[in-house]
C-alpha cells in the first residue's frame, strides 16, 4: 500500500490510486474540471496541478499515481498561481451568462473563482462566438460558448452509453463540443447525466432550465422508484420559493453515487419519471361514489366507510376479499398491509401486475421490471401463486364468483395486461376500494378512493432486484390530504378495531426484520448502510 | 445521391487496410481517397467512410474537422496555397497574397468564377528555402515575386 | 569552417534517390552487416556510442530511446518515422527524402532490427505529395530486390514499411499526437506516462524517430560509432553532423550539413553567405520557430544541444531563421503566435486559451489599439502557458513570445504606445524577395 504525504498529512491508498483521489481521502479537494472518477483520465483541463517534491514541473494530480514516500503539496503559492492562470484562461472565452445560467450556484468556474481566482480581469479582447442554446437531445441544451472543453460529456457517450453522439470538432480555440452533424439529437437513455457531469453551464437540463435557482433547493436522499434497479438519488426540492418551477416542489432529481447499484448515473426514465408527484391528477381527498356521483370525504368518514366495507365483506367470508398490493409500495407498507389483512383472515394478498408491454431493459442500469420493490414483496412471501400475475388470479376468482370485494393499492389495471378483463369484471364486484396517488381509470370506478403519499413524501425501504434493501428519506409533505401508506393502514386498523399499526417506518421495519426470516433479525432502518450491503450479504447466506 | 467508392478506390482501401492492425487507422487514408474520388467531403461521405471502416461517424467527423487538408466544399482546378508562416512572412508572403488577390480578383477562401483558381493560405509547408513560397495542387513554387507569379499563373492557364 | 557532409554528400550525385545509384555508393551494406553479424543489442550500443541524437527537435539520444523498448513484450513492436516536418524554418527532412530515400529506408531497417519491429510506418505530412511518392518508389525498389518484405536480404527477418500520409496538422509532429493520428484519431497528444516505448502505436511498444536521425544510422554502422561521434569536436554529448535549414534574409538559403561545434555565425555568414543586400543582422532563431530568438551579438554560439541550451535557447529542429535589421519584431512574433494558435490542438487549457488570447492581443495592438500593461500581460500569459501543458506545443508558443518580448521590449512598447512600427519611418515593408 503506497503511503504518501499530502500537505503534511500522511495517507495510505490502494496501489494505482491517483493523487487527486488520495487527497480526497484526507478531505482535501483538489480543484479539477476534466477528471471524473467514472471516466477515463483526460488530463486536459490542467486545473488539478500540484507540486510534488523532486519533480521540477507541476504535475496533474489526476494522472499521477500515488507512490510510496511521495510528498505532495496542493496549496502552495506556485500551485495557487497555476490554478489562477488556468481559471483565467478558461474565463477568457467564457461568456458572462451567470445571471441567466442555470448552473449558477453549482458552477465550478464560479466556485473555484471564489476559492482560487479573485483576480481583476485583464481581458480587453472580444470573446469567441459559438453556438448557444442548441437543443441536442430530448432533455439537454448545449451552449458552446460556456463550454470549457473538459470532454466529460464526450467521454460519457463513448465510455458509458457507448453511443458516440458527441465529439469535439475542429481544433485550437475553435474547438467545439457538438453532436455528430448526421444525427439530430442524442440517442441514449441517459442524457440527464450529461447535465450533471458538465462542470459548467454548457449542458443544461431542459427539465430544469429556468425553473429555480439551485440555492433555493434542499436535498433528500432517496431511491428511484422507476424500476427494480433502485438507483440512489438525490431529490432536490424547493419549499422556500413556492412560485418557482411552476409550483412544482421537485424541480429535479439527480443520481446519488452508489458504486454497488448505479455508480454515478441514473436513466432518463427514472430521472424525469417523478412528475406525477406534483401533477394535477394527484388524488387529494378521500372520495366515494354515491350512485355513480363522486362525494368527497373526511379521513374519519373514509376510514369508517372502509372499515364498514371490509367488515361486511369478511362477514360473508374472508375468502371473498382480494387484496392487490403493489411492488411500488415500501417494505414497511407491504409488511403492515400483510399483517392487517391477514388478521382479517384474508389470504388472497397479491401484488404482481403484468404490464401490457414488457418493459425496456439494457445492460447498464435499466431493468424491465418497472417496480422498485418486487423483490421485497417476494421476500415477504406475498402473491397468489406462481406462474400467473396476481391480477389474473384475482380476476379469475372474481369471474368465478369466489371474490366480490377487492382492495387495490396504487395499480392502474387499465395499464396492465388484464386491462380489458379488469374493465369488465371490476364494475360487477360488490366493493372496490382503491388506495393510490393519482387518478386513473381504475381509481375512477372504485367505490372508495383513499389518497396516498408518493415516495418523496414519505420514508421507507425498497429491496432492489439483487436483494439490496435501500432506505430513502422524505423530501416534502404529502400533497393535499394524502397520507402515507402506513398512516392509512394505521387508520384502517384503528377503525377495524385491530391491533394498532405504527405509522413510523423505522418501527415497522424493526418489526419486519424481527418477524420475516428473509430480513435480518433485529435490524432497524437506521442501521442500514446506504448501500444496503450487509443486509444483502446476510440474505445471501440464508 | 448515394456515395460509393469506385472499384479502384475500394481496391486501394483494401490494400490500405492491410497496413494496420485495426480498421480505424485507415480513416485518414480513406478520407484522402474520398477527397480524390469526390472532390470534397460531405456528411454522406463521412457516413460512408464510417460504414466502410466500421467506426462511429463521430470519429470520422472529429478527424475530418481536425486536419486542414480535408475540405467540405469543392476547389478550383488549381488550388493555390500561399504559405504564411514566419520564414515566408518575413520574406514578403503578405505581398504575394495581396498580388494574387488582386490578380485573381478573389479573396482568401474563394474560387474564381470560372472555377480555375481557389486561393487559400496555409501554415509552413517545409520549404522555407524557397520563401516566399506557395503550393499549387501538389507542386511547390518559390521564391515568388510578381514576375514569377505571373509566369506560374500563365503556365497554369 | 567547412561543411562536413555525411548525408548531403549524396545530394549532388545524379539520381541519388535510385536504389542502383545508392548501392553503387555503398548503400545497403550496413544493413547486411547488421543482419549478418550483429545482435540487436550490439546495434543499440553502437548507436548509443555514436552520440546520435533526435534531430526532430527534442534531441533525445537515439540509442537510449531504442533501449527503452521492452525485450520481453508479447506485443508486436513498431518503428514509426516522423516525417511530419512542419516546424517553421525547417525543411531538411524533405531534402533527405527527395535525395536519399534509401538512406532513410536502410536506417529504418537497422532500427527495426534493433528494436524487434517487423512493421514500420513512415508518417509523412500530407502536403509532402512528391516526397511521399519518392518514398513509395524507393520502397517498391527495395521490395523488388528483396530488401523489404518476407525474409529480407535472404535472412529470416521480415520487415514491411508502410507510408501513412498526414492531412495538415503541425501538432502531429509531436510523437504521441503522431501516434494518435496514425491510429486514425485526431492529433491530440497523449498523457505521459506511458511513453511510446512501452505503449505506443496500437497499444504496442513503439519507437518514433525523425527522418534525418534514422538516415545517419547506416553511415554510423558502416563507418563506426567512433567516427560519427568524433565529427563534432569538443562537444561532450553531441556527435556527428546535422543538417541545418537556413532561411530568411540570407544570400543563400538552403540546407547545410555541419558538425555540432559549428557556430551559428558560421552558418549564417559562411554557409548561407551572410545577410542579403549586406544589411545588418538583427536576430536569428536557431532551431525552428519555437526556439527562443538570439540577438545579433549572441550568434557566436556552437550549435550543439548543450551550448544552445546554455545560451538560453534550443537546438530544436535545426531551422535557422535569419532576420535583418529591417525586420519588425512585433510583426514577426505576431505571425509566430498566429501559427501556434492555429496549430494548437485545443486539448488542454493553457495552450488552447493562451495562444488564442495572445493572438487577439497582438491583433489589437496591430490595429493601433494597444493599452498600457499589454507588454507585461503578454509576458505573463506566455509564462502561464509554459510548463503547464500536455505536450511541448505550449512551450513552443510561449518561448518565442518570452524571448522576443524580453530581448526587443522597446519595439513592443513602441507598438503598444504609438500604434505603429518604429521601423516605419525607415523602410519597414520588406520588398518581395528581391
Amino acid at each position: 500500500m503506497p503511503t504518501l504525504k499530502i500537505d503534511g498529512k500522511e495517507v495510505w491508498v490502494e496501489p494505482g490510486t491517483n493523487v487527486l483521489e488520495a487527497a480526497k481521502k484526507l478531505g482535501i479537494e483538489i480543484p479539477h474540471y476534466c477528471y471524473h472518477p467514472a471516466l477515463k483520465v483526460a488530463g486536459s483541463c490542467r486545473m488539478c496541478l500540484v507540486e510534488i517534491e523532486g519533480m521540477p514541473k507541476l504535475q496533474i494530480s489526476c494522472h499521477t499515481k500515488a507512490a510510496d514516500g511521495m510528498v505532495v503539496w496542493t496549496n502552495t503559492e506556485k500551485v495557487r498561481k497555476a490554478r489562477q492562470a488556468v481559471l483565467e484562461f478558461l474565463l477568457v472565452d467564457h461568456p458572462l451568462d451567470c445571471p441567466v445560467c442555470d448552473q449558477a450556484g453549482e458552477c465550478y468556474l464560479q466556485i473555484y473563482y471564489m476559492e482560487h481566482g479573485l483576480y481583476k480581469s485583464r481581458l480587453r479582447e472580444n470573446k469567441i462566438k459559438k453556438e448557444k442554446a442548441k437543443p441536442i437531445g430530448k432533455h439537454i441544451i448545449l451552449d458552446q460558448e460556456r463550454c470549457i472543453l473538459c470532454s466529460r460529456c464526450v467521454r460519457f457517450t463513448r465510455e458509458v452509453t457507448k453511443t458516440f453522439e458527441l465529439g469535439i470538432f475542429n481544433r485550437g480555440n475553435r474547438s467545439v463540443v457538438d453532436l455528430y452533424p448526421g444525427i439530430s439529437e442524442l440517442q441514449n437513455r441517459y442524457q440527464g447525466n450529461l447535465a450533471d457531469i458538465c462542470p459548467v453551464g454548457a449542458l443544461t437540463d431542459r427539465n430544469f432550465r429556468f425553473q429555480t435557482r439551485v440555492w433555493y433547493l434542499q436535498q433528500a436522499k432517496s431511491i428511484c422508484p422507476g424500476c427494480s434497479r433502485g438507483c440512489n438519488i438525490e431529490v432536490d426540492y424547493n419549499i422556500s420559493r413556492e412560485y418557482k418551477a411552476g409550483g412544482r416542489r421537485i424541480p429535479r432529481i439527480r443520481p446519488r453515487h452508489n458504486p454497488k447499484v448505479n455508480g454515478y448515473w441514473m436513466c432518463d426514465d427514472g430521472r424525469y419519471g417523478y412528475k406525477y408527484v406534483d401533477a394535477l391528477d394527484r388524488i387529494l381527498l378521500p372520495r366515494r361514489l354515491d350512485e355513480g356521483e363522486p362525494v368527497e370525504l373526511s379521513w374519519p368518514a373514509a376510514y369508517t366507510m372502509a372499515a364498514d366495507l371490509l367488515s361486511e365483506a369478511t362477514k360473508e367470508g374472508a375468502d371473498k376479499v382480494g387484496v392487490l398490493l403493489s411492488a411500488k409500495m415500501t417494505n414497511e407498507e407491504l409488511f403492515a398491509a400483510r399483517k392487517l389483512f391477514s388478521s382479517l383472515g384474508v389470504s388472497r394478498i397479491g401484488f404482481r401486475v403484468e404490464p401490457k408491454e414488457p418493459g425496456y431493459e439494457d445492460d447498464l442500469l435499466i431493468k424491465a421490471d418497472k417496480n422498485p420493490n418486487t423483490k421485497g414483496a417476494e421476500l415477504l412471501e406475498l402473491g397468489l401463486g406462481a406462474g400467473k400475475s396476481d391480477v389474473s388470479a384475482l380476476l379469475d376468482a372474481a369471474e368465478a364468483g369466489e371474490v366480490d370485494t377487492v382492495v387495490i393499492f396504487n395499480e392502474d389495471l387499465s395499464k396492465s395486461s388484464e386491462a380489458e378483463r379488469a374493465e369488465a369484471v371490476l364494475p360487477k364486484l360488490g366493493r372496490v376500494i382503491y388506495v393510490g396517488t393519482n387518478w386513473n381509470a381504475t381509481a375512477a370506478k372504485a367505490d372508495l378512493v383513499l389518497p396516498m403519499a408518493t415516495f418523496v413524501e414519505q420514508e421507507g425501504t425498497f429491496t432492489n432486484f439483487e436483494g439490496r434493501v435501500q432506505r430513502f428519506w422524505k423530501a416534502v409533505e404529502p400533497l393535499g390530504e394524502s397520507r402515507t401508506g402506513l398512516s392509512i393502514l394505521a387508520g384502517l386498523a384503528t377503525a377495524l378495531g385491530l391491533e394498532p399499526v405504527s405509522e413510523n417506518a423505522e418501527e415497522v421495519f424493526a418489526e419486519l426484520a424481527e418477524q420475516v426470516p428473509a430480513f435480518f433479525r433485529g435490524s432497524a432502518t437506521r442501521n442500514l448502510v446506504s448501500t444496503g450491503n450487509w443486509l444483502r450479504a446476510r440474505l445471501g447466506r440464508r | 445521391m448515394s456515395v460509393e467508392f469506385s472499384e479502384k478506390a475500394l481496391e486501394q482501401l483494401r490494400e490500405l487496410l492491410g497496413h494496420y492492425p485495426d480498421r480505424q487507422a485507415a480513416v485518414i487514408p480513406a478520407l484522402h481517397l474520398a477527397q480524390e474520388e469526390f472532390g470534397y467531403i460531405t456528411q454522406e461521405v463521412e457516413d460512408y467512410v464510417a460504414k466502410l471502416l466500421e467506426i462511429p461517424a463521430t470519429d470520422v467527423h472529429q478527424v475530418f474537422t481536425f486536419y486542414t487538408m480535408f475540405r467540405d466544399r469543392p476547389v478550383g482546378k488549381y488550388h493555390i496555397k500561399v504559405c504564411e508562416s514566419v520564414a515566408c512572412h518575413i520574406m514578403g508572403s503578405t505581398n504575394v497574397l495581396d498580388y494574387l488577390r488582386k490578380k485573381l480578383g478573389i479573396d482568401v477562401g474563394q474560387t474564381t468564377p470560372d472555377g480555375r483558381f481557389t486561393l487559400t493560405t496555409v501554415e509552413c509547408l517545409g520549404a522555407c528555402e524557397m520563401a516566399p513560397m506557395m503550393q499549387v495542387n501538389d507542386d511547390f513554387y518559390g521564391p515568388l515575386d510578381e514576375k514569377k507569379l505571373d509566369e506560374i499563373l500563365e503556365s497554369l492557364e | 569552417m567547412p561543411q562536413v557532409k555525411v548525408l548531403t554528400e549524396f545530394f549532388d550525385v545524379p539520381d541519388s534517390h535510385k536504389i542502383d545509384v545508392w548501392e553503387k555508393h555503398g548503400g545497403y551494406q550496413a544493413i547486411r552487416k547488421v543482419l549478418k553479424s550483429m545482435t540487436p543489442d550490439e546495434v543499440i550500443e553502437e548507436v548509443k556510442r555514436s552520440k546520435l541524437r533526435g534531430l526532430g527537435g527534442a534531441g533525445f539520444p537515439t540509442g537510449v530511446k531504442w533501449g527503452f523498448v521492452p525485450k520481453d513484450s508479447e506485443k508486436p513492436k513498431y518503428l514509426v518515422v516522423n516525417a511530419d516536418e512542419g516546424e517553421p524554418g525547417t525543411f531538411k527532412d524533405r531534402h533527405v527524402i527527395m535525395n536519399i530515400p534509401h538512406s532513410l529506408l536502410e536506417g529504418m531497417m537497422i532500427a527495426s532490427y534493433a528494436i524487434g519491429a517487423h512493421v514500420a510506418y513512415i508518417y509523412i505530412r500530407g502536403e509532402y505529395v512528391h516526397p511521399a511518392r519518392r518514398l513509395e518508389e524507393a520502397i517498391a525498389e527495395a521490395k523488388a530486390k528483396g530488401y523489404l518484405g518476407k525474409g529480407i536480404f535472404g535472412t529470416d527477418y521480415d520487415l514491411e514499411v508502410y507510408i501513412h500520409r498526414g492531412a495538415g496538422a503541425y501538432i502531429c509532429g509531436e510523437e504521441t499526437a503522431l501516434l494518435n493520428s496514425l491510429e486514425g484519431k485526431k492529433g491530440w497528444p497523449r498523457l505521459k506516462p506511458p511513453f511510446p516505448a512501452t505503449v505506443g502505436a496500437f497499444q504496442s511498444p513503439t519507437v518514433v524517430n525523425n527522418v534525418e536521425t534514422l538516415s545517419y544510422v547506416p553511415h554510423i554502422i558502416a563507418r563506426g560509432a567512433d567516427w560519427f561521434a568524433s565529427l563534432s569536436e569538443g562537444t561532450e554529448r553531441c556527435g556527428g553532423t546535422r543538417i541545418f535549414s537556413v532561411s530568411g534574409h540570407v544570400k543563400r538559403p538552403g540546407v547545410y550539413e555541419a558538425p555540432l561545434h559549428t557556430t551559428l555565425r558560421e552558418i549564417v555568414y559562411d554557409f548561407a553567405g551572410g545577410i542579403r543586400g549586406d544589411k545588418k543582422l538583427k536576430a536569428v532563431i536557431p532551431g525552428g520557430s519555437s526556439c527562443p530568438v538570439l540577438k545579433a551579438d549572441e550568434i557566436d554560439v556552437r550549435m550543439c544541444f548543450d551550448d544552445l541550451a546554455k545560451a538560453g535557447t534550443m537546438a530544436g529542429s535545426g531551422g535557422v531563421i535569419v532576420m535583418d535589421e529591417d525586420t519588425c519584431m512585433f510583426d514577426t512574433l505576431r505571425n509566430i503566435i498566429h501559427f501556434y494558435a492555429h496549430e494548437s490542438c485545443g486539448q488542454c487549457t493553457p495552450c488552447r486559451q493562451g495562444t488564442g488570447w495572445l493572438v487577439r492581443i497582438f491583433d489589437r495592438i496591430a490595429e493601433g489599439r494597444g493599452m498600457p500593461g499589454d507588454v507585461d500581460n503578454i509576458l505573463e500569459i506566455a509564462q502561464n502557458i509554459m510548463g503547464r501543458t500536455i505536450c511541448p506545443l505550449g512551450d513552443a508558443a510561449a518561448m518565442p513570445v518570452i524571448s522576443f518580448v524580453t530581448k526587443f521590449r522597446e519595439e513592443f512598447e513602441y507598438h503598444v504606445r504609438e500604434g505603429r512600427c518604429d521601423l516605419e519611418d525607415r523602410k519597414q515593408r520588406v520588398a518581395m524577395a528581391s
